[in-house]
């Protein structure tokens, strides 16, 4: 008989640990979906540039606009327009177009890119991302990620 | 073809071009197919080429339904002057045949293409019949034919209806008045302008767009390949028989408004255009210089056309604005103009013109003490406005001030073209009365730091009465 | 006086309820050891904790004011700063104590350690502190987001970017931490609820914890008396000492936010409120962490790009992990303090830290740039020159010690004022001398140790 006693207390602790252990899962479960933030919405695909963003552009000779979520550094140099990811590579600060130097440089940790988006010296480990800026003929410019 | 490959074994055709080709719709591709069986696209390297301008699916379809450029962008069948050239072979004209120019040709844009001006047919094969009116002989000399050719289109309203209803057709009426137009339809001199000079020949690209050659910023250097050089302009005369200076555009590069518009990138600044008009471009003479600065500054010029300087001006046949500040070398105004003494701009005109009322220098005395006070109060208002900030004090009511007084200095300034002193006294007003406000508003805030220390040295004595205590408190009970 | 009389009132009311005076007569006994060592470092604790009482009053009176928004949180403290009575000197306070709580809690976290506190039974007090260490700078990091201004949201930016490099668990990190994939307003709601609600519950919980434990133990002996040579009753003697100190500490925190409401203006320790944070603009030349990061700031910029096949900054991870796992377990390393024994090597250790920290931290605020910041050219001038004076400072902690408290082992300060030299004035990788010197650590701790045990059987020092 006292075997099957402890055979029994010995289960019913199993049981006991095993459902305190369900249960904290399922509580646990809910909370770590619920801090999971959602992806981002709001307007995807190829943006145009507000009459306030071009006056920018035009003034400063760079500006930067949100493109489906992300920021993106429009630049104009010697007549061409370019259009890097302004999201530095290294740790996420926002780069900035340097006209004299014909670059971009982040500020945090002093890092340079050229024109196309290839690092030049500094911390950053991979080149910014390239967007597409095409010229409408009507003077409007708009934004679309590079195709492949 | 595409896979063809140079004498040194390197494929013609590059990997870009090859995903560009791959990239395009069926229709497009078939074009190029028949393009290729007819030999219109013969070699590799014109494949190349064409492959390798990156245009969009509609240019692109364009260019392969127009037989004139796809042979004359084959170097193989032409010689350098009517070769169509990614860049400009040695020995051609330059920039009339760019490739990469004729592709973004508003015209070409359009559909208008290259029949649409030296006629034949697009479709035909090697197709060469042109129009009547394309004068083959001495079509170099005596360009007076260019302006009636383009405006066979341009000044027909219902023509450029279909294409642009926006477009104004008055440019050859305008143009056959203006000095450009006498030179070259009246005079016959080959050295004035026609509709290309300006514009372009091939690469034509509408106005608005930075590269066409009379986007706003481009405008001064387009009018300056002309005015700005001695030998083209030797022997041009002004309506009083003086030579027509070629300094115009050195010194709208100095200017105020050639830094906004050139430096500073600013398209609301004037290039020659805006104040010079473009077709029928006639220098203002005295009447018309102030209507055109008026333009954008009218405040001014509606006070000047009612102070007393413009009845004296009309009488004197002055030019306005001019007068005092120049035309193309317009430099920053600064308020030592309106200082007393001699060197300065209004005294040196006054004491010759009406030395006998010493209002006038009187007057602009007071405009410049006046103005002077407030800029200087400005200025030290702003310093001190810092460094209370630094202090960790509240300066936004001073620098609500400070605001209301910079738009007042702008004002007065502005008031100065009233020549009156009522009405500028009324402008100033404000100004004076917010420097006093800030200056009040200042002792206030240094009054706050001051009582700020009180307190400070008020809660410290507490403390150290309290610590005092405690320390006492604490030797009795180790007693 | 008649004590039973006047207790007899509330004492007695109270006394009859909750039985204090079992507990009263506990704490009468309890007592702070005086020895050798100087009696201020006990009250660094205090002095921490008294910082924290403010942050805590002074938090509580901004939540008033402030409200966590895109279009509020930068207008409330404005608002709050300029036109709030007083408001300047809440937030003025506010941000001073943080500072002086780091410095105060630096200070005591090395007094500790180097009077070997940390053994045992004392290992959890130890534990419990660094957790508290550990949350602090979670309170700092998370507070310094809220005003929402372009320094906050940059320095934020870097700071956050780190945690992607942790294996597995980086992105989801990441988003977690920041509300999304950057740093938006999601992540102000975030930092706010941490800053106000998380990180306050946990520290109060370890805080009494950590109180407890000491209030159960008693305060730490010097190392090797059983019993304490001297001691000084805690209430109210050593209590109302405190007591002293902590309205010191508050004369100069209101001097501080009077006459420096923003901080000293060095770059890092400056909060001034500046303009409203613009995801839309470029990063702010100049930007610098606060100085208690500097340090890791720094080591992060010695890393390269890629180093053993992983990105350098996990690298770097990984290593900082590993010294602060190092760090916290130091009551289960130090076997000798915990046979009641000298433990120079541990005493040596804390210095070599200490000596470690100043150097990053130095050539983390640029000294020797002249105050232009640093770009790639004068990285070698900046190295050179924090170099010089932490070679300076540690010369003058090595004849410090030797002189006043007798010591003689100093195989790991020495190593790591000779990775700082070879760093900086012989132009050797940052990494590669580090691990020279551990080298050369390792080798001279050898030796000893086979010296030692080479004359008559080890008994040493």
């Amino acid at each position: 008989m006292e075997d099957s006693k402890t055979s029994r207390r010995g289960f019913l602790d199993l049981l006991l640990s095993a459902s305190a252990l369900a249960w904290l899962v399922s509580v646990a479960y809910p909370i770590i979906r619920y801090l999971k933030p959602l992806p981002q919405s709001g307007a995807t695909g190829p943006t145009r540039l507000t009459r306030e963003e071009s006056a920018r552009l035009e003034q400063n000779k760079f500006v930067i606009v949100p493109v489906s979520g992300q920021r993106v550094i429009i630049l104009q140099a010697e007549d061409q327009l370019h259009a890097l990811s302004a999201k530095c590579t290294h740790e996420g600060c926002t780069v900035t177009y340097v006209p004299g130097q014909s670059g971009l440089w982040c500020p945090c940790h002093d890092g340079r890119f050229d024109l196309n988006g290839h690092v030049l010296s500094g911390p950053p480990p991979q080149p910014l991302l390239k967007y597409v800026a095409q010229r409408q003929p009507d003077g409007g410019i708009v934004i679309s990620e590079a195709r492949t | 073809m595409l896979t063809a490959k140079d004498e040194n074994g390197k494929p013609i055709i590059t990997p870009e071009q090859q995903t560009y080709f791959d990239g395009l719709n069926d229709n497009l591709k078939e074009m190029l197919n028949r393009a290729v069986e007819k030999e219109t696209i013969s070699r590799p390297e014109h494949l190349s080429i064409l492959l390798g301008l990156q245009l969009r699916p509609q240019k692109m379809e364009l260019v392969l339904q127009n037989n004139c450029i796809l042979c004359h962008s084959d170097s193989a069948n032409h010689s350098a002057d009517t070769l169509f050239s990614v860049a400009p072979v040695a020995g051609a004209k330059p920039s009339h045949m760019n490739l990469k120019e004729i592709v973004e040709d508003v015209h070409f844009r359009h559909g208008v293409s290259c029949a649409g001006c030296h006629g034949g047919d697009p479709a035909a094969d090697l197709g060469h019949a042109h129009v009547k009116e394309w004068p083959e002989k001495d079509r170099e000399k005596n360009r007076a034919w260019v302006v009636q050719f383009c405006a066979r289109c341009h000044s027909d309203p219902a023509t450029m209806h279909d294409f642009n209803p926006a477009l104004p057709t008055d440019q050859l009426a305008k143009f056959k008045d203006s000095p450009h137009g006498h030179r070259l339809l009246d005079q016959h001199d080959d050295r004035a302008p026609s509709c290309v000079s300006c514009h372009g020949v091939h690469g034509i690209r509408p106005a608005k767009d930075p590269q066409s050659k009379v986007y706003a910023q481009r405008v001064p250097e387009t009018c300056g390949a002309c005015h700005a050089n001695p030998e083209t302009m030797a022997g041009s005369k002004r309506a009083d028989g003086s030579p027509l200076p070629t300094t115009q555009l050195a010194e709208f590069r100095t200017s105020v408004h050639g830094k906004a518009l050139l430096q500073r990138g600013d398209l609301g600044a004037p290039a020659c255009n805006d104040c010079h008009g473009n077709h029928g471009a006639v220098p203002p003479g005295v009447a018309s210089v102030s209507r055109s600065c008026s333009l954008c500054h009218s405040a001014n010029a509606s006070l000047f056309d009612g102070s007393k300087h413009k009845i004296a001006f009309d009488q004197h046949g002055w030019a306005e604005c001019s007068k005092c500040h120049g035309n193309h070398a317009i430099q920053k105004t600064h308020d030592q103009m309106l200082a007393a003494g001699p060197g300065a701009l209004c005294t040196d005109c006054h004491r010759q013109f009406s030395k006998d009322n010493p209002n006038c220098e009187a007057t602009a005395e007071y405009f410049h003490q006046t103005i002077t006070r407030m800029d200087a109060a400005k200025n030290d208002l702003m310093a001190v406005s810092e460094k209370l900030a630094a202090k960790g004090l509240d300066t936004d009511p001073i620098n609500n001030q400070l605001t209301e007084l910079a738009d007042t200095l702008k004002k007065t300034r502005t008031y100065v073209h009233s020549f009156s002193r009522n009405t500028f006294q009324q402008v100033a007003l404000p100004g004076e009365e917010a420097a006093r406000q800030a200056n009040a508003l200042v002792n206030k805030a240094r009054e706050d730091y001051k009582y700020r220390q009180i307190w400070l040295a008020a809660s410290i004595a507490a403390i150290g009465l309290l610590m005092g205590a405690l320390y006492l408190k604490l030797r009795q009970l180790e007693k | 006086m008649d004590h039973g009389e006047k207790g007899g009132g509330l004492r007695g009311w109270l006394e009859r309820r909750y039985q204090l005076a079992t507990l009263i007569e506990f704490l009468s006994h309890k007592q702070v050891p005086l020895g050798s060592h100087w009696m201020g470092w006990y009250y660094l604790g205090g002095i921490t904790m008294f910082f924290f009482v403010v942050q805590v009053i002074t938090g509580v009176l901004l939540l008033m004011y402030y409200q966590p928004g895109e279009a509020t949180a930068y207008e409330s403290i404005r608002f709050l700063t300029t036109k709030v009575p007083f408001g300047w000197l809440i937030r003025s306070i506010h941000s001073w104590s943080a500072h002086l709580m780091i410095v105060s809690l630096t200070l005591h976290m090395f007094s500790t350690m180097m009077l070997k506190a940390y053994r045992p039974p004392r290992e959890l007090t130890w534990v419990s502190g660094y957790i508290l260490f550990l949350l602090t700078l979670g309170f700092g990091f998370s507070g310094y987001l809220l005003p929402w201004n372009k320094l906050a949201y940059f320095a934020t930016t870097v700071g956050t970017n780190i945690v992607a490099s942790v294996p597995l668990l980086g992105d989801w990190l990441l988003q977690v931490l920041r509300g999304g994939p950057d740093v938006t307003v999601n992540t102000l709601y975030r930092f706010f609820a941490a800053h106000v609600v998380i990180l306050p519950l946990a520290f109060v919980g370890l805080i009494g914890s950590h109180l407890l434990f000491i209030q159960r133990q008693g305060m730490a002996l010097p190392l090797g008396a059983k019993v304490a040579p001297r001691g000084m009753k805690f209430f109210p003697s050593f209590a109302l000492r405190d007591l002293l100190l902590w309205l010191a500490c508050l004369m100069v925190l209101v001097s501080l936010a009077v006459f420096l409401p923003y901080g000293p203006g060095i770059p890092g320790m400056d909060w001034e409120l500046g303009d409203k944070a613009d995801p839309m603009a470029p990063a702010y030349p100049g930007i610098k962490p606060e100085w208690y990061f500097l340090w890791e700031y720094q080591l992060l910029k010695e890393f390269p790009p890629h180093l053993f096949g992983l990105e350098g900054p996990q690298v770097c991870l990984f290593l900082i992990a590993i010294l602060f796992g190092i760090w916290a377990i130091i009551p289960w390393l130090d076997r000798r303090a915990a046979r009641g024994q000298a433990s120079p090597a541990f005493s040596d250790l804390g210095w070599a830290a200490i000596l470690f920290l100043t150097y990053l931290t130095l050539a983390g605020w640029d000294i020797g740039a002249g105050g232009a910041g640093s770009d790639l050219a004068s990285m070698p001038k900046v190295a050179r020159v924090s170099a010089w004076w932490t070679l300076m400072a540690g010369m003058v902690v090595i004849v410090f010690r030797f002189w006043r408290y007798e010591h003689r082992y100093f195989v790991l300060t020495l190593a790591a004022l000779l990775q700082v030299g070879l760093h900086g004035f012989f132009g050797v990788s940052y990494l590669m001398a580090g691990v020279f010197s551990i080298a050369a650590a390792a080798f001279a701790a050898a030796t000893l140790r086979l010296l030692r045990s080479g004359t008559a059987g080890g008994g040493g020092p």
